[in-house]
């Protein structure tokens, strides 16, 4: 299973260093999280992985190979799946219409089998919708699964993303605050989901704010402040950090 | 029945090339690309047809298909700097692709026949082989709404940047839209120069881009259902209101407003929208009474 490499990667916007010189990894098979206060830089940091965004400085890598400079949809199709921080679903297909999309990166059948719905096109279409439900049915969405996605409560809008996201079974899944406005029944159920996906091989990049969460998930924590990376490693140690608790909290000192 | 063909057979056929040019239509919007090109790709099938036909002799046959070819790389040749473009952008670099197929039309005398056209097509289109042919589109149309492709279409129109999370290329799926667009606007213009004895550039100007528009937006952009209901209403709606004929672009205007604001997804899609809500609330049911059963199982 490849693992995600950042080397010394920068965004800059004009005079601003909105991301500045971080470097970080997230292996196969573990929780990796990335926290920080508002403005930080983290979803800059899931936006220039994912390739919605270039990079100033650095490299990315996955499994060794640059993906730093790969449109959007060749990173997905690399294998390295994002959700977003402002959900983004297709608000007029049905819940299992937005799970099914995530299914592209498997599609075999070429175009003329689809164009004239030859049995491989229709078979394989079959197999997705199977492979759909169930998903649906690990994240408690089945239920829905013909209601219109715009119509669905926020929570449950958060999980098809997550569903779509994971459907295509990619090697590296990037979380942009998977459990904002969540409560903690529904935070927990969400964690055994992530630890299930960690331990099938996947490897996870948690963006958070709530440190708590992170703290329970994640094997190795990055701190991201004012878009420099202020501390990394064990989440219980990086939390007592004073850098970090300043960050958050604001310093003691005058 | 035979009699209301013969007293009807010139709505029927006109019906039939309007809903081909609607898929044409309905197929670039369905992918979000406010296209208004099909005035455009019908005008190079049908003059590939009327001069290959007239002037050279080529097997009728062959020349439509040829018509088809044609105007799907001109999709696929729009499709390149469309690429660049968005919203009401692509529509006005569409509108200026029409502008130049006419212009060239016009200009290309020697060949086209310059404002005059090209008469003596042979008029051998009948409603059967038109029926066939909106039949084996309509199949393929229908396919694409039950694979994947149908699902990156919409997608594609929905959110883009979701869709290319997922790994959707968007400027190939773009273009794949643009070639289908194409090859339909191309295949009806084709037909329609075999229908009607003589065309000219001015057959596909603005009157024709308002009305293939009309047909998709009447009848909804994204089911088989729709161009059929939109070119229906456009066919029989002229021979209710008789009466009032002089007035036939208010009417039509009217009905238009209409239906944006009541019916915004067109009659066709609302009337499809409204079974599938039908179907997905029964389905609903069915399951909150498993779970009631399965339930009721388990604790007694």
């Amino acid at each position: 299973m490849p693992s995600l490499h950042l080397e010394g990667v920068s965004k800059h916007f004009g005079g601003l260093k909105a991301v500045d010189d971080i470097t970080m990894v997230v292996p196969p098979g573990e929780i990796t999280g990335l926290i920080g206060p508002n403005g930080a830089g983290k979803s800059t940091v899931v936006n220039m992985i994912s390739g919605v965004l270039s990079l100033t400085h650095g490299d990315i890598r996955l499994d060794g190979t640059s993906i730093a400079t790969d449109r959007s949809d060749i990173v997905a199709r690399r294998g390295v799946s994002r959700t977003f921080q402002n959900i983004r679903l297709l608000p007029e297909a049905t819940v299992l219409e937005n799970v099914l999309i995530g299914f592209h990166r498997r599609e075999h059948a070429g175009v003329v089998a689809n164009l004239l719905g030859l049995p491989a096109a229709l078979r394989e279409d079959r197999a997705f919708r199977e492979r759909a439900h169930s998903l649906l049915d690990r994240f408690g969405l089945d239920e829905y699964a013909d209601t219109e996605a715009g119509n669905l409560a926020y929570g449950h809008q958060r999980r098809v993303e997550m569903a779509r996201a994971i459907a295509s079974e990619p090697d590296i899944v990037l979380l942009d605050e998977p459990v904002a406005g969540m409560n903690d029944v529904e935070s927990d159920e969400l964690a055994t989901i992530f630890r299930e996906l960690a331990n099938s091989g996947m490897g996870l990049l948690l963006i958070e704010h709530n440190v708590g969460f992170v703290t329970r998930l994640c094997k190795q924590v990055y701190v991201l402040d004012s878009g420099r990376m202020i501390a990394s490693g064990d989440p219980h140690e990086v939390t007592r950090d004073p850098k970090v608790v300043a960050a958050y909290i604001g310093t003691s000192k005058h | 029945m035979i009699q209301f063909y013969y007293a009807y057979q010139p709505i029927i056929d006109f019906f039939l090339l309007s809903v081909g040019f609607g898929y044409s239509q309905q197929i670039a919007l369905r992918a979000g690309v406010f296209s208004i090109a099909t005035a455009g790709f019908a005008a190079i099938g049908a003059y590939t047809v009327a001069i290959l036909v007239t002037k050279s002799g080529f097997p009728i046959a062959a020349s439509v298909v040829l018509g088809m070819v044609i105007a799907g790389v001109g999709g696929l040749l729009l499709s390149l700097p469309l690429a660049r473009l968005r919203g009401a952008f692509q529509a006005i670099a569409t509108l200026a692709f029409v502008q130049i197929v006419i212009s060239l039309l016009l200009y290309a005398e020697d060949f086209t026949g310059g404002a005059l056209g090209v008469t003596g097509i042979p008029r051998v289109m009948n409603t059967g082989i038109l029926l066939v042919i909106v039949a084996v589109v309509m199949y393929v149309m229908w396919s694409i709404g039950r694979t994947g492709l149908g699902r990156i279409f919409d997608a594609l129109r929905q959110e883009e940047s979701v869709a290319a999370s997922l790994g959707v290329n968007i400027g190939r799926y773009h273009a794949l839209a643009f070639i289908l667009s194409g090859a339909v606007g191309g295949l009806f213009g084709g037909l329609q120069s075999l229908y009607v004895f003589q065309i000219e550039p001015h057959n596909f100007g603005f009157a024709f881009m308002v009305n293939v528009l009309t047909v998709v937006i009447l009848g909804g952009r994204t089911t088989l259902l729709g161009p059929i209901m939109g070119a229906a209403i456009m066919a029989i709606l002229p021979e209710l209101a008789r009466p009032l004929a002089e007035y036939r672009p208010a009417v039509n205007g009217v009905i238009l407003i209409l239906v944006i604001t009541f019916l915004p997804n067109g009659v066709g899609d609302e009337i499809v929208f409204w079974f599938r809500r039908r179907r997905h609330a029964a389905a609903a049911a069915n399951r909150a009474q498993a779970k009631e059963a399965k339930d009721a199982v388990t604790s007694s």
